[in-house]
């Protein structure tokens, strides 16, 4: 079995068409920085960010399905070695040494708790970074007498956001190729099945320390690019553990089927907690938790599952009362249902288009 | 003909319990061994622990001449060894020719580019007769796919050894004569053939020989219809569940 000339030639333009929207795209995001205000661009700055970390997290845990909260752990390593090592090294030289402490912290975390699984491996991840935080407290006053650090380089807001903006397309790509490759086939089996992954020839604990440290070493240099931004670096703030939680929230909002899914989790997010921090200063932790809850138990296919619900219930002929039992009836059980992998906006929108555009394979 | 498998004294304990005691065989190329007994009498485990899912606490595995006892199971599909699981197995939510093309990939087969992958995969979807189900979710498929799709997955590895656990049972008549010519090719083209089975018309037909387990133990080894006339004394004497 060969493809046909038509087969290739339609391949092609496909993903020429891809590559050449996804370049304009990019263009057109280089150029932010100059039209837009200093608010907007530190907003910008964040959503690049959070990008990065969402699809690096990504990367991981939605092939293999462990929900890693070790995020904040190398986000803060990465600013932190920044911040630790910019006195004696060039800037550039302290960015690479940041993606190598990331790498190596990756491989020893890696190795020693990826035969964890599930929840274990969960609270295990969590740990880390806190502890990562507790030691760096205790040194930094027990050994070095100091609170923080400054880190003062000629590196301003609009070098910060173009090099978020590059790591934000390598990691694309990274996810990319990962999703057409012996490894991400691999980790998608893992994901499924570990007996079977081991059944057909795969070695399991590589491919997740593999798979680990490539998204560890994005998260670091996402650390290591925004210290410069932050002037002002203590253990407590560069090991933030919201991080970590703010990231799996992101990309359960946005829907891990799809590589674009976390960009409709990060933005509206970034949008909402922006505005919860500026009109809502003391409550934004409260009304941050308070979102978190809401998606993950009443919108697991994200907001547009929601108004699609709501669309079918007025075309439902109207129910007579059943008394108090009835709605607390219907209440435990929707509570009971089981909770699926999220499959965000971006599920609903596939959902919407296959219906407009069904498959070659269904249409027969 | 040298044996292509060699198992010897293979002991496995689960707590107090052993599960297998001391157990011995050898198959070679082309050869269907059988593998009977009751419920409990450690079938499964000894094949487990040659394909290399749990560890034995004593003894060894031979393949082709290579001491394989301390391999784990990804390495001893590399080396040649496959299964099937007696619950069938395969990831539920990913389409049937997925796990096939990891075979593919990562089994003993030479080295394939990602793009070729999908075509060999097929190939095998192919032969086990459910490559219109290709794009199918596992978990919707039928039993009798999911078996042929599982089959495919462990032959997409280029197996010389395949140990087949229960693979025939919970079949309807005509589904397990296409199930038993399958098992038949598969021994023609010169794999080696562990049959784990209840099914005693497909154990007459076609195991070269047959091995009774019970509690764990070898109790009797031989050609299928005198093996199998010595498990109707047994079952004269000892009743039904322990032949």
């Amino acid at each position: 079995m060969a493809d046909t000339q038509e087969d290739k030639r339609r391949r092609r333009n496909r993903a020429a068409a891809a590559i050449g929207s996804l370049a304009v795209l990019v263009a057109a995001l280089a150029t932010v920085p100059w039209l837009l205000s200093d608010y907007g661009l530190a907003l910008m700055i964040n959503v690049m960010c959070y990008l990065v970390l969402t699809i690096a997290w990504a990367l991981f845990s939605g092939t293999t399905r462990l929900v890693s909260l070790a995020t904040s752990a190398f986000f803060g390593v990465g600013m932190y070695t920044v911040a630790m090592s910019i006195k004696v090294l060039p800037l550039y030289a302290a960015f690479v040494l940041a993606i190598g402490v990331g790498a190596a912290l990756a491989l020893v975390v890696g190795v020693l708790t990826l035969r964890l699984s599930g929840m274990f491996f969960v609270i295990f991840s969590f740990g880390l970074s806190e502890m990562i935080r507790e030691l760096m407290v205790w040194w930094e006053i027990n050994q070095t007498h100091t609170m923080g650090r400054y880190v003062f380089v000629p590196f301003d807001t609009t070098m910060i956001y173009e090099h978020l903006l590059g790591l934000a397309v390598l990691v694309f790509l990274a996810g990319w190729q990962l999703r057409r490759s012996r490894l991400g086939l691999a980790l998608l089996v893992i994901g499924e099945d570990e007996t079977v992954a081991r059944q057909v020839g795969i070695n399991v604990p590589f491919a997740k320390v593999a798979i680990f440290i490539v998204s560890a070493m994005f998260m670091t240099l996402a650390g290591a690019l925004m210290a410069p931004r932050f002037g002002f670096i203590n253990p407590n703030f560069a090991f933030n553990p919201l991080v970590s939680f703010v990231v799996v929230i992101m990309a359960l909002l946005g829907g891990l089927q799809k590589l674009w899914g976390p960009v409709l989790g990060v933005i509206p997010l970034i949008i909402l907690s922006e505005k919860l921090q500026t009109q809502f200063p003391f409550w934004y932790s409260v009304f941050l938790g308070l979102v978190f809850m809401v998606i993950v138990y009443f919108l697991p296919r994200g907001v547009t599952g929601l108004l699609e619900d709501a669309w079918e219930a007025l075309g439902r002929p109207l129910e007579l009362p059943r008394g108090l039992t009835g709605p607390l009836l219907d209440a435990w059980a929707f509570l009971s249902r089981p909770i699926y992998l999220p499959r965000g906006i971006a599920g609903a929108i596939e959902e919407r288009w296959l219906k407009i555009m069904p498959r070659a394979s269904e249409k027969r | 003909m040298a044996a292509l498998l060699e198992v010897e004294d293979l002991r496995k304990a689960f707590g107090g319990l052993v599960a297998v005691n001391n157990v011995s065989l050898a198959v070679s190329a082309g050869e269907v061994l059988g593998l009977i007994g009751p419920n409990g009498s450690g079938k499964t485990t000894l094949l487990n622990l040659i394909a290399g899912t749990i560890r034995p606490d004593a003894g060894k595995i031979r393949m082709a001449g290579e001491d394989v006892t301390r391999l784990p199971n990804h390495l001893r599909v590399r080396r040649r060894i496959n299964r099937t699981f007696q619950l069938v197995r395969a990831p539920p939510n990913m389409p049937a020719i997925g796990t096939v093309m990891a075979g593919v990939l990562y089994g003993a087969g030479a080295r394939v580019r990602f793009k070729d992958a999908g075509y060999e995969a097929a190939g095998w979807l192919g032969e086990m007769n459910v490559l219109t189900k290709a794009d199918r979710r596992f978990d919707q498929l039928t039993y009798i796919e999911q078996k042929r799709v599982e089959l495919a997955r462990a032959l997409a590895t280029r197996p010389r050894v395949l140990l087949l656990d229960e693979w025939l049972s919970g079949l309807s008549s005509s589904e397990l004569e296409g199930g038993m010519s399958v098992v038949w090719s598969l021994a023609a083209q010169g794999i080696a053939v562990i049959l784990v089975e209840h099914v005693m018309t497909a154990v007459r037909a076609l195991c070269h020989r047959v091995i009774v387990m019970n509690a764990g133990s070898k109790i009797a080894e031989g050609r299928p219809e005198a093996v199998l006339r010595d498990a109707e004394v047994i079952r004269a004497y000892l009743g039904d569940d322990d032949a």
